[in-house]
C-alpha cells in the first residue's frame, strides 16, 4: 500500500469527477435500484393479474414461500445446480487450461475449439443439448442404450438424471469462459518460479498446488463469483428450451420458479418476494466469498 | 459547418415528427392495432389476412403485431394496460379466460354490435367453439384460432404388428391390447406418448362428462375447488401409469416436445392438439393415421374441449376504433377468410358457412385427417359445462401443477392418488386466492 501516499489529485473542477461518474450513477438508480425498491414493496401486496386490485399482506408471501415444500425443493435443486456448476465446472476448466498451456501442436485451435461454446446464447446451448439428450431420438441415450443393454436414459421423467443433464449443460456453455481466463491466468505466472520449483525437486503435482494454484488465486476467485451469478441468474433460457423446470419440479431452480410466478402466473407479490430473498442470499454469499477470497488470494507480483 | 449540419438534422426531426401524423390524417384512415401470438407459419398466414383486410378496407389501417407467445403476450398485455397504452385488440390463449373476464378491461364481444348501431347473427358460428369462450350465455371474446386434441397414429407400424391400419383404438383397454402387440412385434420399443400432458388430462375429463371444478366447472359461478383428485381423475392417471409400466406410455415432455419421437417412428401413438396435423403430415416419412381421443369403458359420453386462443377487444376506445375493431371481427367470420385461416393452418374455422364451403369443395375427402377433429367435436355434447371444459382463474398455475402431478405418478415415484391430492390441495389454494382478490 505504499502508493497511498503519492495518490495524485484528480486534475480539474472539483465536482468534475462526481460529474463524470453521474450517467453511471444514474443508470443504475433508474434501472437497478428503483425496481428493487419496488420489488421490496411489491413483497408485501397481493394484487390481480391487472393490477386493479391491491391489498396489503403484510409477510404473507415470504411465509407462504418459506412454508411451501416446493420452494425448499427449488433452493434446494439450485444449490446442487449452482455446486456442480462451481466445483466440476471450475476444476474441468482448470484441467483443460492446463493442458491449453502446455507446448503442444495446433495449440490455436484447440484454444478456439474450446472457447468458442462461450459464444452460444443459453437458448441455443439448451437446444443443442436438448436434441442430444431427447430420450428416443436423441444421440447420447441412444449411445447409452448400445453400451448398457437397453437402459432407456429418460431424463424427461427421471428428475435427478434431469438436474444433471441440465447441470452439466450449463457448466459446458461456461467452459469456454472459464478456460480462456484460466488460460490468461496461467499464462502471467512468471516461469522462473515454476522453474524454481522444480529446479527444488518439486514434481508437476507439487508444483501445480503450490506454486500454480495459489498463484491463480484471483483469477479462481473472480471466477467463482462470475459462475455464481451465472448458475443463479443467466440459466433462465437453458431450463426453459430444455425442461420448462421439469420433471415434476426436479429442475425448478429459482430464477425459472420466478419467472413462471410472475410472467406466467402473474402473482407479483410471490415473484417479489422470492426476488427479494435471492438477492439476499446471493449478496452474502458474495460479501462471504469477497471477503474470505481478498485475504487469500494472491495479487502481488 | 457544424452549427449547420445540426441544424440540418434538427429540420429533418422536426418535419418527420410533423408529417408521420399528417400523412395518417391526410389519408383519413382509423389506426387500430392488435397484439397476437401467431409465429411461424401461422403468422404468415395472420399477415397475409391482414394485407387482404387492409386493402378492401381503405378507411382502416389495421397493424398486426407479434408480441411473443401466449403468456408473453399476456403479460405484455397486462402492462400497457396498466400504463394506458393497449392496443386495441389481444389475442388471449383459452387458460388465460377467466384473467381477462375478471380484469375489466374489455369491452365483451357480444355488446359491441349494439355500441356501433349494428345487429349481428351469433348463430353462424360453430357451437361448442364459442360455448368455450361465452359467460353467461353471451360471447366475451371472439373465437380466432380453435383446435383441440385427436389420436395420431402410424399406419405403416400398425400394419407391421398386424394391425388394421384402418382402425385406431377407441378406448385406453384398446390401446392397451395394440400396445402389447406393438411391442410384441418388435416394431417399436414405446407406443404411445402425448403432448401438453395436462390437457390432456382436463381432456378426458369434458370428452366423459366429468367436471374438472365445483360450480359446473366454473362457469356458473367462480370455481372454488377443483375435482380431479376424485376417483375418475384417479383412474385415468393410473391408467397411465399402468401402460407406463407396461412400456406403452412413454412420457414425451411438456407441448410439442413429443413430435419428434412420433415422427421418427420411435413411438406408434400421440396424442396431440389438431393444430400439429400439417407439421405432423409434412414431416413424417409414413402414413399419418388419426382418431378420436381414446375413452375409458363405462363413463358416459362428453366432448372434446377446445383449445388455442381468443381476440379480446380493450374497453374505453373511440366510437370510430371501436366500428374499426368490428370491421375486422366481421371480416374474420367471412366464409372466404374462414377457409383461408383453416387451410393455411389446420385451426378450425370458426364458422358454420365455412364448414359447408369446405364440405362443398371436398377438402376433407382429400384428407380424411382433417375431418377427424371436426367429427369428434361435432358427435360431442354440447349442453353440459362437463363437456364445454373447465374454466379457473389461476388456470395456468393449475395446468402445469396437473403435469407435475402426472409427471410424478407415471414415473413412479408417487401413486397416481398422492400426486394428486397433492395437486388439488394447491390448486384450492390458488383458487380461493383468486376468488378472494376477484371478488
Amino acid at each position: 500500500m505504499e502508493n497511498a501516499v503519492e495518490e495524485e489529485k484528480f486534475p480539474g473542477h472539483p465536482l468534475l469527477p462526481y460529474l463524470l461518474i453521474l450517467p453511471s450513477v444514474a443508470v443504475i438508480l433508474v434501472f437497478l435500484v428503483y425496481p428493487f425498491l419496488q420489488s421490496v414493496q411489491e413483497s408485501f401486496f397481493a394484487s390481480t393479474a391487472f393490477g386493479t386490485k391491491t391489498v396489503y399482506v403484510g409477510l404473507r408471501n415470504y411465509a407462504r414461500l418459506f412454508a411451501s415444500p416446493d420452494f425448499r425443493a427449488s433452493a434446494f435443486a439450485t444449490l446442487l445446480f449452482a455446486a456442480f456448476v462451481m466445483i466440476i465446472g471450475l476444476s474441468v476448466s482448470l484441467a483443460v487450461a492446463h493442458l491449453l498451456n502446455q507446448k503442444l501442436r495446433g495449440q490455436g485451435f484447440y484454444q478456439i475449439a474450446l472457447i468458442w461454446t462461450y459464444a452460444l446464447s443459453p437458448a441455443v446451448a439448451g437446444a443443442i443439448w436438448a436434441l442430444m439428450f431427447a430420450p428416443a431420438t436423441g444421440f447420447v441415450p441412444y449411445v447409452v442404450a448400445k453400451l448398457s443393454g437397453g437402459y432407456l436414459m429418460n431424463w424427461m421423467t427421471n428428475g435427478n438424471l434431469a438436474l444433471l443433464v441440465v447441470s452439466a449443460a450449463a457448466t459446458w456453455k461456461m467452459l469456454g469462459y472459464n478456460i480462456v481466463f484460466f488460460l490468461a491466468g496461467l499464462q502471467n505466472i512468471p516461469e522462473e518460479f515454476v522453474d524454481a520449483a522444480r529446479v527444488d525437486g518439486a514434481g508437476p503435482w507439487r508444483t501445480f498446488w503450490d506454486i500454480t494454484f495459489p498463484m491463480l488465486s484471483p483469477t479462481t476467485t473472480f471466477l467463482l463469483f462470475v459462475n455464481m451469478i451465472y448458475a443463479f441468474f443467466q440459466v433462465f433460457g437453458l431450463i426453459d428450451i430444455m425442461t420448462h423446470g421439469g420433471p415434476g419440479d426436479a429442475t425448478n431452480i429459482l430464477i425459472y420458479k420466478l419467472y413462471r410466478d410472475a410472467f406466467l402466473y402473474l402473482d407479483t407479490g410471490a415473484a417479489s418476494a422470492e426476488s427479494v430473498i435471492v438477492f439476499i442470499v446471493i449478496s452474502v454469499a458474495a460479501i462471504i466469498q469477497l471477503h474470505f477470497a481478498t485475504r487469500k488470494a494472491i495479487y502481488a507480483r | 459547418m457544424k452549427v449547420r449540419q445540426w441544424l440540418l438534422i434538427g429540420l429533418v426531426w422536426a418535419l418527420g415528427a410533423c408529417l408521420a401524423p399528417l400523412s395518417a390524417l391526410a389519408a383519413g384512415k382509423v389506426e387500430i392495432t392488435w397484439w397476437h401470438a401467431m409465429s411461424g407459419n401461422n403468422g404468415k398466414v395472420v399477415d397475409a389476412i391482414v394485407k387482404d383486410f387492409n386493402a378492401t378496407h381503405p378507411g382502416i389501417e389495421l397493424k398486426a403485431l407479434y408480441t411473443g407467445n401466449y403468456a408473453e403476450t399476456l403479460t405484455k398485455y397486462i402492462t400497457a394496460y396498466r400504463s394506458k397504452t393497449a392496443p386495441n385488440l389481444v389475442q388471449s390463449y383459452e387458460v388465460g379466460t377467466q384473467t381477462m373476464l375478471s380484469s375489466g378491461a374489455v369491452t365483451p364481444v357480444y355488446e359491441i354490435p349494439g355500441m356501433v348501431g349494428e345487429t349481428w347473427d351469433w348463430a353462424q358460428y360453430v357451437i361448442p367453439i364459442t360455448n368455450y369462450y361465452a359467460s353467461g350465455g353471451n360471447l366475451w371474446s371472439m373465437p380466432f384460432n380453435s383446435s383441440t386434441a385427436m389420436l395420431y397414429y402410424n399406419r405403416d407400424l400398425f400394419a407391421k404388428a398386424g394391425l388394421d391400419p384402418n382402425r385406431p383404438p377407441m378406448t385406453w383397454e384398446e390401446v392397451e391390447a395394440y400396445g402389447k402387440k406393438l411391442l410384441a412385434s418388435g416394431a417399436v420399443k414405446h407406443v404411445m406418448s402425448f403432448g401438453w400432458p395436462g390437457w390432456m388430462f382436463e381432456q378426458q375429463f369434458a370428452i366423459h362428462n366429468q367436471l374438472f371444478a365445483n360450480n359446473e366447472n366454473g362457469r356458473k359461478a367462480m370455481a372454488t375447488r377443483v375435482l380431479f383428485n376424485d376417483k375418475f381423475g384417479v383412474k385415468v392417471v393410473e391408467t397411465w401409469t399402468r401402460l407406463a409400466k407396461e412400456n406403452i406410455f412413454l412420457y414425451g415432455g411438456p407441448e410439442y416436445s413429443a413430435n419428434s419421437a412420433f415422427q421418427g417412428g420411435q413411438i406408434a401413438m400421440l396424442l396431440q392438439s389438431t393444430s400439429s396435423l400439417r407439421g405432423i403430415e409434412k414431416g413424417s416419412p409414413f402414413k399419418v393415421g388419426t382418431g378420436f381421443l381414446p375413452r375409458l369403458e363405462g363413463f358416459p359420453r362428453g366432448n372434446s374441449v377446445i383449445g388455442g386462443a381468443s381476440l379480446w377487444v380493450t374497453k374505453g376506445q373511440s366510437k370510430e376504433q371501436l366500428r374499426a375493431v368490428w370491421a375486422f371481427l366481421k371480416y374474420l367470420a367471412q366464409p372466404k377468410v374462414a377457409v383461408e385461416w383453416h387451410k393455411g393452418t389446420g385451426y378450425f374455422p370458426t364458422v358454420n358457412a365455412a364448414v359447408q364451403e369446405l364440405m362443398g369443395e371436398g377438402w376433407f375427402s382429400q384428407d380424411q385427417n382433417y375431418l377427424t377433429a371436426f367429427l369428434q367435436i361435432l358427435s360431442g355434447r354440447r349442453d353440459t359445462a362437463a363437456a364445454t371444459g373447465v374454466r379457473m382463474g389461476p388456470f395456468v398455475q393449475i395446468r402445469e401443477l396437473e403435469r407435475t402431478a402426472i409427471e410424478k405418478a407415471t414415473s413412479g415415484q408417487v401413486s397416481p392418488k398422492a400426486a394428486l391430492d397433492d395437486a388439488a390441495r394447491k390448486a384450492d389454494q390458488l383458487l380461493s386466492d383468486f376468488a378472494q382478490m376477484n371478488r
